[in-house]
């Protein structure tokens, strides 16, 4: 008897249902297209990546492991280059990057729109033209290097940059300047300038300021700066390609090779694995040791 | 939670959405299971050579002369960059554009038919990569006419994936083909393919750079290697470096010699220590480097040093011998159009029209004839050996032959060791 009263005494059941399923029907779209465009390629990577055969005589599921061993051992040389001119790069361009938006955030005034956009407008152009530029600027004879080699001539004249670790990182560090000055930008903007006038109240020196105030505040964006230069920084290859020589290639070179020249499909899906698993390990002890409280602002 | 979830204002809770997403990546999973038992493995033919697939001997009519149809369209046609004669903008920029090559538009205008030209193939290997499922799957390839290098062209015909022409359609390629790309091992009687351009590789340099660095011009391989490595290339394509590392080492890359991973694992040891000591791979970038001053020498392909502007640019047939390559013209296997496609390839192999093209590409002439025409429009090019090569080159020759899948495999590990991945 009272289920049925409290039935009837409720607004219309598939109104209710419909309102139920609010949130599933608005995550959907975001859902699908993650499922399609990533969850489901990274099943089909994986299973790969266990396969074995050639492009023509077809590649079949057997379980092997080959593809993973091969991955992790016959390329010590070019994982080392990818974690360190990775790491090289993401330092230079934190060093580089902070100080910039530092000044665009505290001292940028009317000119901080200007400058922003200046900070982005290399993008205008594409990554691999720049890159290709890259190779003229750093050219033995080039722009820069004439300059030092003729003019002042305090290089030797057979010293080169052009196809050494130095021209790739320049090129790493470059190339992803913009993806850390950005998010430092922002998290510096959210600071309170009277934030930091009250610890100069409170006889703290600037540096202390700094030290004390200033970069804890701006940690998520360190974070997320960091973050988004050394993923790519690891998995690059055009720089590499372009700008290096045999010896400096990286993981993301690898890949490449395995998938297009050898068409090695079950070890390049291994490779890809492996960088991707390795990244996102790295990723959470960072996350961790920058305790996560302070990371969501 | 005491109460259970309020149905007006639903909580997606972790739990829910942990559950959801299990359940999608399973069935992805499964799916994804599923759908792999498609490829069978294809018996491999285990031969060194391929051969063609075998004539079913013709009906009588063969001989005489099939019945025109009219041309169908449009006709679409894959090809290298910079591979045809362009005109206008394009001359200067090298990219195909609809209207800039005229002989494309000559042949739109003679036969009344519609021409999608397509500048899509940068390497065979990836070229390939693209055609494969469908010809595996029995299906058509959506191209009519592909231009690909002897040894893939070698395999495609091998596994029965190109049309064969009908000679009847061609009477321009029967008659005018140079007698030094005839006879081909993998098609003697060009029942499947005509060759498009060939290219030699070499060893290029420029003289000035060479004279200002006090270097002595490399007149074999040997020199070459013998140049201070850091200031040498050579080149991104595994046949080509491998093939000169073979004639180098004395080893013939010829169909008659097969090859076997011994050769090969000796180039590339031979290789190896010069990577140590600085060698880099370029593709035609070479031509930049030099004008840098960055590379002394390299291996290089004739076509770039021919059509190079650049005063000193040189090349150079090596002591050892010369490695020659063909780009074909296939019909691959279910082409919509393939009397348009066979009437390109008569249309092409007219002396007039090839040394229209040749006089823009600037790559060895398969054409008969097209060295008198040439003069017409570019006093000189029909004496220019890299486009007209004298019968003394040809002599010094070499193919690199068609490969075995396992030893194609170890090719590129080795090579792949030695650009560093």
């Amino acid at each position: 008897m009272t289920t049925i009263s409290a039935e009837s005494a409720r607004p219309g059941g598939w109104r209710r249902r419909l309102f139920a399923a609010g949130p599933y029907l608005l995550l959907a779209p975001g859902l699908l297209w993650l499922l399609y465009f990533f969850i489901w390629p990274a099943v089909q990577m994986f299973l790969m990546s266990i396969s074995s055969g050639t492009l023509d005589s077809g590649f079949h599921v057997t379980g092997t492991l080959k593809p993973y061993t091969d991955a992790l051992t016959k390329f010590p040389t070019q994982w080392s280059n990818s974690l360190l001119y990775g790491a090289i790069s993401t330092s230079l361009d934190f060093l580089i990057g902070f100080p910039v938006a530092y000044t665009i955030a505290f001292r940028g005034g009317r000119y901080k729109n200007l400058l922003l956009f200046l900070v982005i407008a290399p993008f205008f152009t594409s990554f691999l033209i720049r890159t290709i530029s890259w190779q003229i600027l750093l050219g033995d004879e080039g722009p820069i290097l004439a300059f030092l080699k003729h003019t002042i001539g305090i290089m030797p004249v057979d010293f080169s940059i052009l196809y050494s670790p130095v021209a790739v990182i320049a090129g790493l560090t470059y190339n992803f300047l913009p993806f850390m000055i950005l998010p430092l930008y922002i998290s510096l903007e959210k600071i309170d300038i009277r934030v930091l006038e009250a610890a100069g109240d409170l006889f703290a020196s600037s540096w202390q300021t700094f030290r004390r105030v200033t970069f804890p505040l701006a940690l998520p964006g360190v974070f997320a700066g960091t973050i988004l230069t050394f993923i790519p920084t690891m998995g690059d290859y055009v720089n590499a390609e372009l700008l290096g020589s045999p010896k400096t290639r990286m993981i993301g070179n690898v890949i490449q090779g395995r998938f297009l020249q050898s068409t090695d499909y079950p070890t390049a899906s291994a490779l890809s694995f492996v960088l991707m698993a390795g990244i996102l390990v790295a990723v959470l002890i960072y996350a961790r040791a920058l305790g996560t409280e302070q990371l969501t602002g | 939670m005491a109460t259970d979830r309020d149905p007006l204002n639903p909580d997606l809770t972790r739990r829910r959405f942990l559950q959801g997403s299990a359940f999608a990546g399973l069935a992805a999973f499964l799916a994804a299971c599923t759908s792999q038992t498609g490829t069978e493995s294809q018996a491999p033919a285990s031969i060194n050579i391929p051969t063609p697939p075998p004539v079913t001997p013709a009906p009588s009519t063969a001989a005489s002369p099939t019945p025109v149809p009219s041309p169908t369209g449009p006709l679409k046609f894959a090809n290298w960059p910079a591979y045809i004669d362009l005109s206008g903008k394009a001359y200067d920029t090298e990219v195909y554009t609809p209207g800039s090559s005229p002989t494309i538009e000559q042949f739109k205008k003679k036969y009344k038919v519609d021409v999608d030209y397509e500048e899509k193939i940068q390497d065979n290997k990836t070229f390939y990569a693209t055609i494969q499922p469908q010809f595996q799957a029995g299906s058509p390839t959506g191209w009519d006419l592909i231009v690909i290098t002897d040894w893939l062209a070698a395999k495609v015909i091998s596994k029965g994936w190109a049309e064969k022409i009908d000679q009847g359609n061609v009477p321009n390629a029967t008659a005018n083909l140079v007698d030094s790309l005839k006879n081909q091992v993998w098609d003697p009687t060009n029942d499947y393919h005509y060759p498009w351009q060939s290219g030699m590789t070499g060893i290029g340099f420029n003289t000035k750079v060479l004279k200002s660095a006090n270097i002595p011009e490399p007149k074999s391989l040997k020199d070459l290697y013998a140049i201070d490595s850091k200031k040498v290339s050579f080149l991104t394509e595994s046949r080509d470096t491998f093939g000169l590392g073979l004639l180098k080492l004395g080893k013939a890359a010829d169909p008659s010699s097969p090859t076997i991973a011994d050769d090969l694992q000796a180039v590339h040891d031979d290789i190896k220590p010069l990577v140590e000591k600085g060698l880099i791979f370029a593709d035609n970038s070479y031509l930049k480097n030099f004008a840098a001053k960055k590379t002394w020498a390299a291996m290089v392909w004739s076509g770039d040093l021919a059509s190079s502007g650049t005063e000193g640019d040189t090349f150079q047939f090596p002591d050892e011998g010369v490695m020659i390559w063909t780009d074909n013209l296939l019909i691959p296997k279910g082409a919509t159009n393939k009397y348009t496609a066979e009437l390109m390839i008569n249309f092409v192999y007219d002396p007039k029209i090839a040394a229209q093209v040749e006089d823009y590409v600037y790559y060895v002439c398969p054409v008969k004839g097209a060295d008198v025409e040439i003069k017409k429009l570019d006093p000189g090019a029909e004496s220019n050996p890299l486009i007209f090569p004298t019968a003394d080159i040809q002599a010094k020759y070499h193919n690199f032959q068609f490969l075995s899948d396992d030893v194609e495999a170890k090719l590129d590990e080795l090579y792949l060791d030695l650009t560093g991945g």
